[in-house]
């Protein structure tokens, strides 16, 4: 395989993805589109308790509380109808509606009726969170203090007041979509080749199956390579831990140039490699829905290749971590990178026969 | 006889339980024009696998310029010129591209696409995509492509099927100026009349093994009849037409007899084609 082999390949296999316009105009809007939506999305959090309340007359502890605290935004409600009308607006997660006589009612020495309302979106575990939350106020109009002292203590980096932004937890999912596209356009070159029979006239000249593999290889890791280190460029991904945020990138591309030769191996025209390609995308994608809704995470997910492309991304951009911290995520990666290689090789050489 | 540009010695090759190629051999010599010949399923196309190296028989030996293709396919992958049944070549390149990415994986350095192109008969079409070429431009761009690297055996796979005249015609050209320059060709076709026009020695291949090899002459001579068409004009003023085959002992009185009692309009003489002894020796036609 000589220089002149390689770059006549490659300088081909440029030309011809972008001589599919299809593929052509899907890379260059994704691009585009993915850089838009992570500018569109928030880049911070509000991280603020709301919640409304309907107390016709609180005692002075309560209200010394309730102006003191930063992290609490309390709207105030005369009536229990326009609290509920605030929350079906969506203005407020959940509210306390107190008796107007609840003063009255605890000197009677009688127990007061409190309505806790809720969104319908509020996740349960946040409902024993508004639950707690309500038996404190209540202390509070009684003039009590919990008889307990809490100490907090923050493990890992304490993020108060500093929380991860949906933009910054969306750039790895962005990412991992800025590859996967490139693996549908090389997939489906690969196979547009293939059933052309342009593949068999390859190999009747000097050009060894390695030569081709390693020519397709280079080429689609670094044309997904290029995409994704552009998205991060321009997200500022790449002010933080540059070199390794850029090794995680090309190892991730090499992982996606490995599952375009195995969906190049079973689809045929541009519709089957769609639906494979889909599949696959669905598949790689799932590691990072573990990144928007953390309870998702769990330990198969680790089985998925970009997982460990997703998790490196994730903790180097938001986290400040280092080669100590995610060495080993790269080392999975680039291992799952050569095993998808080296199945997409010997694959994709069944069809070339 | 000069050395063989190609030796195949006892191949066999078998799809699971067909048996495609059976314990074939020939030679072919440096610079002639080797007509492979037979109908569709008779074994062609797998026995120009294994001679350019696309498959690896299952038995028996090739030698191309000398050189085991089962052994070194690259070496000798570098030296031949192959043009396929089937197009393939790169539809949204032009012209040019196509046949300078084919110069650069051979290593064709100073490669000159439009001389070859002017040979071919595509000159000022080389910078037009492919997808635009008519069928006979494309068929003569892979004979252009299969040339890039003044091959010593070109192996060319049904190069005028479905053509129209003047590309078949180009296309023949070119083949007589790659044997004129010393290149051995190989030619697959079921196109015996093409056969006939090219070849010096043709093979005729019947389910998986040859039935009969030699120039198209030989074979003529060996397997058919000549015969003399003759037109005369029946007394009811309609032109009938009588046969008489040549060669046998009362040819000439029978000849004779129609000259004097028939009136004759034309008279000519034709030797079997390739075709009729195909039939002859297998007992079938090429179509079948």
């Amino acid at each position: 395989m000589t220089t002149m082999m390689l770059t006549a390949l490659i300088a081909k296999d440029f030309k011809g993805y972008f001589a599919n316009r299809f593929f052509a105009l899907v890379t260059v809007l994704s691009l585009v589109a993915f850089t838009g939506l992570y500018f569109l999305l928030p880049k911070t959090v509000d991280e603020t308790l709301a919640l409304g309340l309907v107390l016709a007359e609180a005692p002075p502890a309560l209200e010394a509380e309730l102006s003191s605290a930063d992290e609490v935004r309390i709207a105030r409600f005369a009536t229990s109808e326009e609290l509920q009308a605030a929350i079906l607006a969506g203005d407020l997660p959940v509210g306390f509606v107190f008796p107007d006589d609840l003063a009255a009612q605890l000197q009677a020495g009688t127990q007061p009726q409190v309505t806790l309302f809720l969104a319908p979106d509020v996740p349960p575990e946040f409902v024993s969170i508004y639950q707690v939350a309500l038996q404190e106020f209540v202390f509070l109009i009684l003039g009590q203090e919990l008889p307990i002292e809490v100490t907090e203590t923050v493990l890992g980096p304490d993020m108060a007041g500093a929380q991860i932004a949906p933009r910054q937890r969306m750039l790895p999912l962005l990412v991992v979509f800025i590859l996967m596209v490139e693996c549908l356009g090389l997939a489906s070159l690969i196979a547009s080749e293939v059933e052309g029979g342009t593949i068999r006239a390859l190999l009747v000249t000097p050009l060894t199956m390695r030569g081709l593999f390693l020519a397709k290889g280079i080429f689609g890791s670094l044309f997904a390579f290029a995409q994704a280190a552009l998205l991060l460029l321009v997200t500022g991904g790449l002010t933080a831990q540059p070199l390794l945020n850029l090794l995680a990138l090309l190892a991730g591309a090499a992982m996606v140039t490995g599952v375009a030769f195995l969906i190049a191996s079973v689809g045929r025209d541009l519709m089957s490699v769609m639906g494979w390609g889909i599949l696959a995308m669905l598949l790689l994608a799932l590691p990072t829905l573990s990144l928007l809704i953390p309870g998702l995470t769990s330990n198969w997910m680790r089985l998925i290749p970009s997982y460990y492309l997703v998790d490196t991304l994730f903790r180097t951009l938001n986290f400040a971590a280092g080669w100590r911290e995610v060495g080993a995520n790269l080392l999975v990666l680039l291992a799952y990178a050569a095993v998808l290689m080296t199945i997409g090789t010997l694959t994709l050489q069944r069809r070339f026969r | 006889m000069p050395i063989p540009s190609i030796i195949a010695e006892q191949l066999v090759y078998r799809y699971g339980s067909l048996l495609a190629v059976d314990q074939i051999s020939f030679q072919v010599a440096s610079g002639e024009i080797f007509g492979f010949l037979g109908p569709n399923g008779a074994g062609k196309s797998t026995t120009v696998k294994m001679l350019t190296g696309q498959l690896r028989p299952q038995a028996g030996q090739i030698k191309i310029l000398g050189i085991d293709v089962a052994r070194h396919p690259k070496q000798v992958q570098a030296r031949i010129g192959v043009c396929f049944e089937l197009t393939n070549l790169y539809e949204t390149m032009s012209g040019v591209e196509n046949l300078h990415l084919f110069a650069r994986l051979f290593g064709v350095r100073g490669f000159d696409a439009d001389a070859l192109l002017r040979r071919v008969g595509l000159d000022g079409r080389g910078k037009d995509k492919v997808e635009g070429y008519s069928k006979g431009m494309k068929q003569r761009l892979m004979v252009a492509r299969a040339l890039v690297n003044q091959p010593d055996v070109l192996f060319l796979d049904e190069p005028t099927e479905g053509l129209d005249p003047t590309s078949a015609q180009a296309i023949r050209h070119v083949i007589r100026e790659e044997q004129a320059r010393g290149a051995t060709i190989f030619l697959t076709t079921h196109d015996m009349h093409e056969a006939d026009l090219l070849c010096d020695r043709v093979a005729f291949l019947d389910r998986g093994t040859i039935v009969a090899l030699d120039t198209p002459h030989t074979l003529k001579q060996q397997y058919g009849e000549r015969m003399v068409y003759v037109e005369v004009l029946a007394p009811d003023g309609t032109l009938q037409r009588r046969e008489v085959m040549l060669d046998r002992a009362d040819t000439p009185a029978e000849v004779a007899a129609l000259l004097q009692g028939e009136q004759v309009v034309t008279l000519h003489s034709a030797e079997a084609t390739l075709e009729d002894i195909f039939i002859r020796i297998t007992g079938r036609g090429l179509a079948s």
